[in-house]
């Protein structure tokens, strides 16, 4: 018999090869060499292969949960193809506080939500859950943000939070024409707050010195916002996971159908919310989502520009504040026991300033 | 490969889908995982798919399924979906470090694994389907169905795809 092809050496290896191939090997010291070192090759591949880890304790959680249900593979939280929906809007008017709120729902719900699965919308929600608080660094979000009712068209919004430093944030709301139609950034570092508010085209900086008290987090409070609201979506049990084929890719859809909104006693209801996830990245592009917050309706409905991540010790401070241009009004004070009457009290101290000269 | 094998279980009577079905992620979960992630280089894609494959045995069992083999059948369920998760990720173009952003793995990994890691990643995805598919233990004949070859071809098949990925290691160093 002939020495081995290497095809019958990898058979030896495999123990799929004859007895006669085995029986050569076992007489020819050439081929014995050859299925030795071929031996070493496959050792150092199950090595390499053992290095890539095992099932995550999470995932087999996951997974005991899922086949004792059955629920990501039946009804209608399984994949099927549907035609491109268009968004809706609601035109319900909704109170500015209450598009505020829901802005930071918004915000953190779109990075938050996390990749889909291939199975099942539940299973999607979920892993935002778990996903919520594993960003480290420095996020910077750019959104288009529409609030029906308070806004009359599409606002970009810059979002930068440091996540390393609980407290350090700013958020930027920008007109059509780049500029900044409202902003609040504070920094714990400086132990400061600063809001901007435009009106009639003036910019006015309310610049507070954040007191002992707590600092107002808002991304805190968006986070505590966005968990109820994706356990209100997860517990729905009937989400739809859509897929749209896209110039872009692939696109996810995960949808809640709209509900009957009930008598209403919660403090946030959502009767409808709907997200668009690139299967590239697994990204959220699109959102939109309505219901009741303390009562008040909403809707509202953004798209995803940009995100980046980046380590905390390579972003600027200045990152972190809202420098006042010449002409802008300043006026300065100190945060008080209630952070959200701060800029009205920093206001009114002033007025009455003014009038009593 | 010894300890791979070691990890195979007999399948046993049904006692019913659902308890199968966990029976079964207990003895092969670990396996299909590896080969997913070793197969797409991406552990939630890998994950994502474990979960598929077993959640379609579990269907496969309720619905009186073959059972005849059914780690080849897990293995071919998660092959299929690797490849369709690859064409939807652009059709298996090459991966390209500049252009990927995914937050770097495995950081307790063995520093001497990497170059082999890398030689692995830069195979051609049949190469790596086969691979993964034999370091997982699996039969020729499992792998062709796994791998959609022709039996009689899977240890030539193989064989090359050795011999690139022991190439491909050697020119990187």
């Amino acid at each position: 018999m002939h020495c081995l092809t290497d095809s019958a050496v990898q058979a030896v290896v495999d123990t799929e090869a004859d007895d006669a191939t085995q029986a050569h090997v076992a007489g020819c010291p050439r081929c014995r060499a050859r299925v030795e070192e071929r031996r070493r090759d496959m050792a150092a591949l199950a090595v390499v292969m053992t290095a890539e880890g095992d099932v995550s304790p999470a995932l087999e959680a996951r997974m005991r949960q899922a086949i004792a249900t059955g629920q990501a593979v039946r009804g209608a939280t399984t994949l099927r193809d549907a035609p491109a929906g268009s968004w809706r809007r609601a035109g319900w008017l909704s109170a500015a506080a209450t598009a505020a709120a829901l802005a930071l729902i918004v915000f953190l719900v779109l990075p938050k939500l996390g990749a889909p699965t291939s199975l099942s919308a539940s299973e999607i929600l979920g892993r935002s859950l778990e996903t919520l608080s594993s960003t480290t660094g420095v996020e910077t979000l750019d959104y288009e943000l529409f609030i029906a009712g308070a806004m009359p068209g599409p606002h970009r919004i810059e979002h930068v939070i440091d996540h390393d430093r609980p407290g350090r944030f700013r958020f930027s709301d920008y007109r059509p024409d780049g500029t900044v139609e409202a902003a609040i950034s504070q920094d714990p570092a400086t132990g400061r707050r600063l809001h901007l508010i435009r009106v009639d085209d003036k910019a006015y900086v309310v610049d507070l010195k954040v007191g002992k008290g707590a600092p107002l987090s808002l991304p805190e409070m968006g986070q505590a916002l966005v968990e109820t609201a994706i356990s209100m979506m997860q517990a729905t049990s009937d989400q739809n996971l859509t897929t749209l084929d896209t110039p872009e890719g692939r696109q996810y859809v995960v949808e809640m159908p709209r509900v009957t909104p009930a008598s209403g006693v919660a403090m946030l209801d959502l009767y409808h919310a709907r997200a668009l996830i690139d299967e590239r990245d697994f990204r959220i592009r699109e959102f939109e989502a309505s219901g009741t917050l303390l009562k008040q309706p909403y809707s509202v409905s953004f798209r995803l520009l940009r995100r980046s991540v980046r380590p905390s010790a390579e972003v600027a401070p200045e990152e972190f504040r809202l420098p006042a241009n010449p002409g802008d009004i300043v006026l300065s004070g100190e945060t008080a026991q209630d952070p959200l009457s701060d800029v009205l009290a920093v206001a009114l101290r002033e007025i009455g300033r003014l009038r009593g000269r | 490969m010894r300890s791979i094998e070691a990890a195979q279980v007999p399948d046993a009577p049904v006692a019913d889908p659902a308890s199968e079905s966990l029976r079964l992620f207990e003895a092969h979960g670990a396996g299909v995982f590896r080969f997913c992630r070793a197969t797409l280089g991406n552990r939630s894609d890998a994950e994502d798919i474990v979960q598929d494959t077993f959640l379609k045995l579990l269907q496969h069992l309720r619905s009186g399924g073959d059972r005849s083999n059914l780690r080849g059948w897990l293995f071919a369920v998660a092959a299929n979906a690797c490849r369709d998760r690859a064409k939807w990720r652009m059709r298996w173009l090459p991966w390209r470090a500049d252009l990927d952003r995914r937050p770097v793995e495995s950081p307790g990994e063995s520093p001497d694994l990497g170059p082999l890691r890398a030689a692995f990643a830069a195979l051609a995805p049949r190469d790596r389907l086969l691979l993964s598919l034999r370091a997982q233990g699996l039969s020729y004949r499992e792998m062709a169905a796994a791998a959609r070859v022709a039996e009689p071809s899977v240890g030539r098949l193989l064989a090359r795809a050795v011999d690139r990925w022991k190439k491909k290691h050697i020119a990187s160093r």
